[in-house]
């Protein structure tokens, strides 16, 4: 970016929490390594990754916890969401139970973890649901599907192994006031995106900042309203990062 | 609020050990401590199966036919021999004393009975005693000669010959054993006379390769030298531990003999030669079967170490299967827990299925016990283990930690959870299995302790998590490279990083021994226990379901807290009583049956070291709502008076002067929880699982039904239903009458009533009591017959062509109501209508509403009654028929609108129900009065405890006496109305007069609440609605009968002794 000197970096500590086996672990695999492994071992315990996000204004660097996914472990959670600033709360979109899971950990970050932390609602596995293909942006995408659900809800196509709806996950998520997508690590759709968007919806004042003393306008502002106007916020963002190449 | 763990940590301090017998003493000391009583040491340094007891030791020199000698002690136990030097005697090797402190004894060996061929006394020409063993292996005879007393001596023997004949029939067992196992076609080259035909399986590892470069590994040569030691010192089952055996484990076990030298050294195998068809049965039994934990196996069944071939094919996959699968229906507890796939993976490379399976039982149970528990609560409390040895070997480490808010656990579970397997490559990280199975879960530390010492200079570097995994990320992935590699002397160079790690944790760490962990351990448990009995409240409390947002979070706590209280007392109680009576019954303890119980008072009985059941049956319920309704709790609790006898115990332990001290009830020190019908009734209403059991869920939900009523029509749709028991909108007079016991039972102590109706009926004093509730209940009896409805209509007319029809009498109770409301009521189905719309009003004209009620209907009253209690006349109540009734009546409808919610007290400030009530529950009708200071709380109890226990019998009495009553109704019912009403003032009067007889002896203020209670049945203001309320035949019965009763005072505790007998 053209914004002469080094722009302000910080780091930001992001937890990833849902049900067992939703794609956690291989949707930060995506995001840092952009590579992906069919049978990846379960996370035991927690595995730590480090990657860097170039926004227009300043450098987020996320420090990714990948939490085991089994009930069991939930009682480790707390030492690994202690502190942090975003949550990325993952469930399967073919598989109905994960999203109750989902909106458990919910629960809790919104009792137990910082205040003000920002929540990220995420649907993995849509390579597995008839909408893999599409390449429209996260808004776009969610009126699409959500018109397509209403329509044939009960008849899917061939091969459509969707469980949840976006409709149903989309209003969970306006509701609890959450950031919200559908993403398939295996096939890269939406992964950046959601990452881009939590660094955006970061409020300034909570980033400690490195490069440099905070300067210049955020993205998103604050949790709250970054919903609300994300589809202009997310779009730019969105194509700033592409052209930036957030993998660095 | 006292948490759970605070209420647990104070029952058990209530428990005095003096009046413990010892037995019992070292069970619960077992589990507040850390399990280490003798037996389980005993076990532990023997690796032997949970249903072994030391029950001799004997000073001993054992002289090996290799010529060793080792001086040491002999044990004996149920189906073992097993021998541990004391102090290598003839030892040569010394590289292995760096671990002597810490690791196991130099010499010994863990002998099962079943594969001793021989014992001879041998004789020696001294006075010694020395027995000659011939294990199952020929070519092997131990000497075995005794330094003792010979009586002492002679005693042993004869032990040791008595548990040889017991163990003959376990041969079978161990010719299959020995067949499996690779050292014996090792040795025996394949031609073994058991026919071990073909090479033992010897793990994945046969067919898929094992990890590693063998050449590098040297596993030719180091399969020579076992060869070696086995065919000196025995193998498998009778091998003898020499410190040759530790230094051959210590360099690293060969491929093919790496899982039966883990089974060996952790024990297992003594497990598999005692259950030899478990794995299999286990497989059998559940073939098909689905659960929990089935699914979450599945899940990863493909994400094991996936890059080993012998997991990308089917087989692999299978065994993988099998073997987690079995386990987790062997111990649903525990069932399925992530990295437990990881670690069967690896022991599948080297072992078979069955051997995996009884491994990793052995890890489960013993060696890394709570780890892959539902609450892992073992990993937890290993880290926190960890975290105080680094502190204190490592202050200044530690100290940067904490100051970098690096939080070490982090890195350090997964090293633990999966025992290194992902965290180093395979290859070393078996090489630390093979020490971690053989000197136990130190090992874990000390490696863990190792790693974090030589990486310490770049560690303090590290400011933050990320630098801090990344730094030793990257050690692992260079343990193979040179230690030193710029070193001149060309063996240093040669020494590798891991050959470095294990040196400086064996060495450095040698005084981290399994006594540290332990000790470490017991430090540490109750804190750990605590913060995740803490979370799972938490959790578990958010997520109990809509019905539970009626409760206040207060009220849900307490319920949890006394949820787990009841049932993991109760268990602890009933397990402690099982062990009493089995320790009374037979003289020798069954030590199988002992080792159970002690291990579920170890493992079970906090929430924190997970779940055993969590289901209340109904005893645990009736123990439950003691706690929370006084109502709930038995009259005449036997134990007040005989502590000895009480619970459902034989009668000849009372004869046991040495027992009659401890409370072996089944109660504990609780107080003695009724068994109503009642009680049953709300017990099967909750359990809406059909499970015969509640969970913690079911029991808010009930709860919730119960207290978080928002208005009285709920409440009395709530006790409706609980009698309808066919769902069918009816309650017949079978459940009429049941209603009407509950409502005495539940009311029997005192309860709230209201200060306007105390303000009407007993002049301003606002108590509550049982009193004014006889009459009540008896109006609810008789209105409950004369309002109900025929079953069916068209035999009822049949039967009553003497009399008008009941549409008729219903008639003329609408015309009586349409005076009033100027509304015109078909039905007493709609009569509701009215009333509810009278209860308004009922304020300022309750006269009117009693006139409405009762006044114009005597008549009909009189023979629908008459009807009602005819037999041959079924007939039932409806909902709104329940419900007029209940209004109809203010101190019915008083105790529907707050007075039974309020009989379950929940949380001390329970005026924060979401209703807003504001009556303190917690002051019961005797806290009242004996506070009041007029009277001793025990007189005024044992006063109002006849009364109550009189009111239980109204009930019954009124069903003994239907058919009298009908016939004397026949006589007098149609031209009986105006003779009725002079009758009716005698019998109010006779009531009065038998309370005061009854009541002669107790205090002033007692009579006068008594003569309170007879105003208030038999004297309403109302001269006209008095003598229609007695008028009914069966409330007059009801009431007169109080006043027999009451002048024979009942001696309810006997029956109750016997009763408790009879259990």
């Amino acid at each position: 970016m053209a914004e002469g000197g080094p722009k302000p970096s910080s780091s930001v500590k992001l937890v990833l929490l849902g049900e067992a086996a939703v794609g956690k672990s291989s949707l930060v695999l995506r995001f840092v390594n952009d590579d992906f492994q069919e049978n990846r071992e379960p996370t035991i315990g927690a595995a730590f990754l480090t990657q860097k996000c170039n926004l227009p204004s300043r450098t987020i660097k996320f420090e990714i916890w990948d939490t085991a996914g089994q009930e069991r472990f939930a009682s480790l959670a707390p030492m690994y969401y202690r502190n942090a600033q975003s949550a990325l709360v993952v469930y399967d979109l073919t598989k109905a139970s994960s999203l109750a899971k989902a909106k458990h950990w919910v629960a809790e970050l919104q009792r137990q973890a910082s205040p003000g932390i920002v929540i990220a609602l995420v649907g993995n596995k849509l390579d597995l649901t008839n909408q893999s293909t599409g390449l429209e942006s996260s808004m776009g995408g969610l009126s699409l599907s959500a018109a397509a659900s209403d329509g044939d809800e009960e008849e899917e196509e061939e091969g459509d192994a969707r469980q949840i709806t976006t409709a149903e996950a989309k209003s969970y998520a306006d509701e609890e006031g959450l950031l919200f997508f559908e993403t398939s690590a295996k096939t890269g759709h939406n992964v950046q995106e959601v990452f881009t968007a939590i660094a955006n919806a970061i409020p300034e004042s909570t980033l400690k900042t490195r490069g440099g003393p905070g300067s210049g306008r955020t993205g998103g502002g604050a949790a709250g309203d970054t919903f609300g106007g994300s589809g202009g916020v997310n779009l730019s963002a969105v194509g700033e990062t592409n052209k930036d190449g957030c993998a660095c | 609020m006292l948490s759970l763990s605070s209420l647990i940590s104070k029952a058990s301090s209530l428990i005095d050990p003096n009046i413990l017998p010892p037995s019992l003493l070292n069970q619960v000391n077992g589990s507040t401590n850390d399990g280490q009583t003798p037996a389980v040491l005993f076990r532990s340094n023997f690796r032997l199966p949970d249903s072994e007891s030391p029950l001799a030791v004997i000073p001993c020199e054992l002289s090996l036919p290799t010529g060793e000698h080792y001086f040491g002690r002999l044990h004996l136990s149920e189906s073992f021999l097993c021998f541990s030097s004391s102090a290598p005697s003839s030892v040569s090797g010394t590289s292995s004393s760096s671990s002597s402190a810490a690791g196991p004894p130099s010499c010994g060996f863990t002998l099962p009975l079943v594969a001793i061929r021989r014992v001879e006394r041998l004789h020696s020409r001294s006075y010694l005693f020395a027995l000659a063993v011939t294990t199952w292996h020929n070519d092997q005879k131990l000497t075995l000669q005794f330094n003792s007393l010979r009586s002492t001596c002679e005693k042993f023997c004869e032990a040791l010959k008595k548990n040889l004949r017991s163990q003959m029939s376990e041969m079978k067992n161990l010719r299959m054993l020995v067949g499996s196992c690779y050292s014996e076609w090792l040795v025996t080259g394949g031609k073994s006379k058991d026919g071990a035909k073909e090479e033992p399986d010897a793990g994945l590892g046969m067919v898929w390769r094992y990890p590693g470069d063998a050449k590098k590994l040297r596993d030719r040569s180091k399969m020579r030298l076992w060869a070696e030691y086995l065919r000196e010192n025995g193998r498998n089952i009778t091998l003898i531990r020499q410190p040759t055996f530790h230094k051959l484990i210590r360099v690293g076990l060969p491929n093919r003999l790496r899982g039966e030298v883990w089974e060996l050294t952790s024990g297992s195998l003594y497990r598999r030669l005692f259950n030899p068809t478990l794995y299999t049965d286990t497989l059998t039994e559940f073939s098909g079967r689905h659960s929990l934990s089935i699914d979450e196996i599945e899940k990863d069944l493909n994400r094991s170490l996936p890059e080993y071939p012998g997991f990308q094919s089917e087989e692999g996959i299978g065994r993988l299967r099998r073997v987690l699968s079995a386990y987790s229906w062997k111990n649903p507890d525990v069932g399925y827990c992530q990295a437990m796939n990881i670690v069967v993976a690896a022991l599948l490379i080297y072992m078979s299925e069955t051997q995996a399976f009884f491994l990793l039982s052995t890890l489960c149970d013993r060696l890394v016990p709570g780890y892959y528990s539902q609450t892992m609560y073992g990993t937890l409390l290993d880290q926190r283990v960890f975290e105080s040895l680094v502190e204190k070997t490592m202050p200044i480490l530690w100290e940067h930690l904490v100051k970098s808010d690096v939080q070490l656990s982090v890195v350090s579970l997964p090293w633990f959870l999966s025992l290194f397997i992902n965290s180093m490559p395979l290859v070393f990280a078996f090489r630390v299995l093979d020490v971690f199975f053989l000197e136990g879960p130190k090992v874990l530390f000390q490696v863990g302790l190792a790693i974090l010492r030589i990486n310490g200079e770049e560690l303090l570097d590290v400011t933050d998590d990320g630098a801090f995994i990344s730094c030793l990320k990257n050690y692992f992935l260079r343990l193979d490279e040179s230690a030193h590699p710029r070193s001149d002397n060309e063996k240093l160079r040669a020494v590798t990083r891991f050959q470095e790690l294990m040196v400086v944790a064996f060495r450095e760490f040698s005084g981290i021994t399994e006594q540290t962990i332990t000790d470490q351990r017991t430090k540490h448990k109750d804190s750990v226990l605590s913060s995740i009995e803490s979370f799972a409240k938490r959790t578990t409390l958010r997520n109990l379901g809509p019905e539970s947002k009626r409760l206040s979070t207060n009220d849900l706590g307490y319920i949890y807290d006394r949820f787990y209280k009841v049932l993991y007392e109760r268990q602890e109680r009933l397990v402690a009583i099982e062990l009493e009576k089995e320790r009374l019954n037979e003289k020798k303890i069954m030590s199988s049956a002992r080792s159970i119980g002690e291990k579920s008072i170890n493992e079970k009985g906090r929430i924190g070291l997970g779940p055993s059941s969590q289901l209340m049956d109904y005893d645990y319920f009736r123990e439950f709502l003691a706690g929370v309704a006084k109502w709930a709790i038995a009259d005449s609790p036997s134990q007040l008076f005989s502590p000895g006898l009480g619970g459902s115990l034989d009668p000849q332990w009372g004869g046991n002067g040495r027992k009659k001290s401890i409370n072996l009830s089944p109660w504990g020190d609780n107080a003695e929880p009724a068994d109503h019908e009642f009680m049953q009734r709300l017990f099967r209403r909750w359990d809406t699982d059909y499970r015969s059991g509640l969970s913690l869920q079911d029991v808010v939900a009930g709860l919730a039904g119960i207290k978080g009523k928002k208005d009285i029509m709920e409440s009395i749709s709530y006790f409706f239903e609980l009698y309808d028991d066919d769902g069918d909108g009816r309650v017949d007079r079978e459940g009429i009458l049941r209603i009407s016991e509950a409502l005495l039972f539940i009311t029997r102590r005192g309860w709230e009533t209201p200060p306007n109706i105390g303000d009407q009926n007993r002049n301003g004093e606002g108590k509550g009591g049982t009193d004014p509730f006889l009459g009540s209940v008896s109006g609810f009896i008789r209105r409950c017959f004369e309002y109900a409805d025929p079953d069916q209509q068209g035999k009822q007319e049949e039967v009553s062509t003497g009399v008008e029809g009941m549409d008729e009498l219903v008639d003329l109770l609408d015309l009586a109501s349409d005076d009033e409301d100027g509304e015109s009521v078909k039905s007493p189905v709609k009569e509701k209508g009215a009333i509810k719309g009278k209860e308004k009003e009922k304020d300022e004209d309750t006269e009117e509403k009693n006139s409405l009620d009762i006044d114009p209907n005597t008549r009909p009253s009189a023979m629908s009654a008459n009807i009602a209690l005819d037999p041959a006349n079924p007939l039932h109540i409806t909902l709104p028929t329940f419900r007029m009734i209940v209004l109809a009546d203010e101190v019915l409808e008083y105790f529907f609108e707050t007075g039974f919610a309020d009989s379950i007290v929940l949380s001390t400030d329970g005026s924060k129900t979401p209703s807003g009530r504001n009556i303190s529950a917690g002051a019961s009708a005797f806290g009242n009065l004996g506070g009041g200071g007029i009277a001793g709380a025990k007189g005024l109890r044992g006063v109002l405890d006849n009364i109550v226990n009189d009111g239980m019998r109204v009930a019954q009495e009124v069903r003994r006496r239907m058919d009298e009553a009908q016939k004397e109704l026949e006589r007098n019912a149609v031209p009986g109305k105006y003779k009725e009403d002079e009758e009716e003032e005698g019998d109010a009067k006779s009531i009065m007069e038998g309370d005061r007889d009854l009541l002669k002896g107790a205090e002033a203020s007692v009579v006068d609440e008594a003569a309170k209670l007879a105003i208030k049945t038999g004297l309403p203001e109302d001269g006209e609605a008095s003598g229609t309320l007695l008028g009914s035949p069966t409330s007059s019965l009801a009431t007169t009968h109080v006043g027999e009763e009451l002048r024979t005072p009942t001696t309810p505790m006997p029956t109750r002794v016997e009763f408790e007998m009879d259990k």
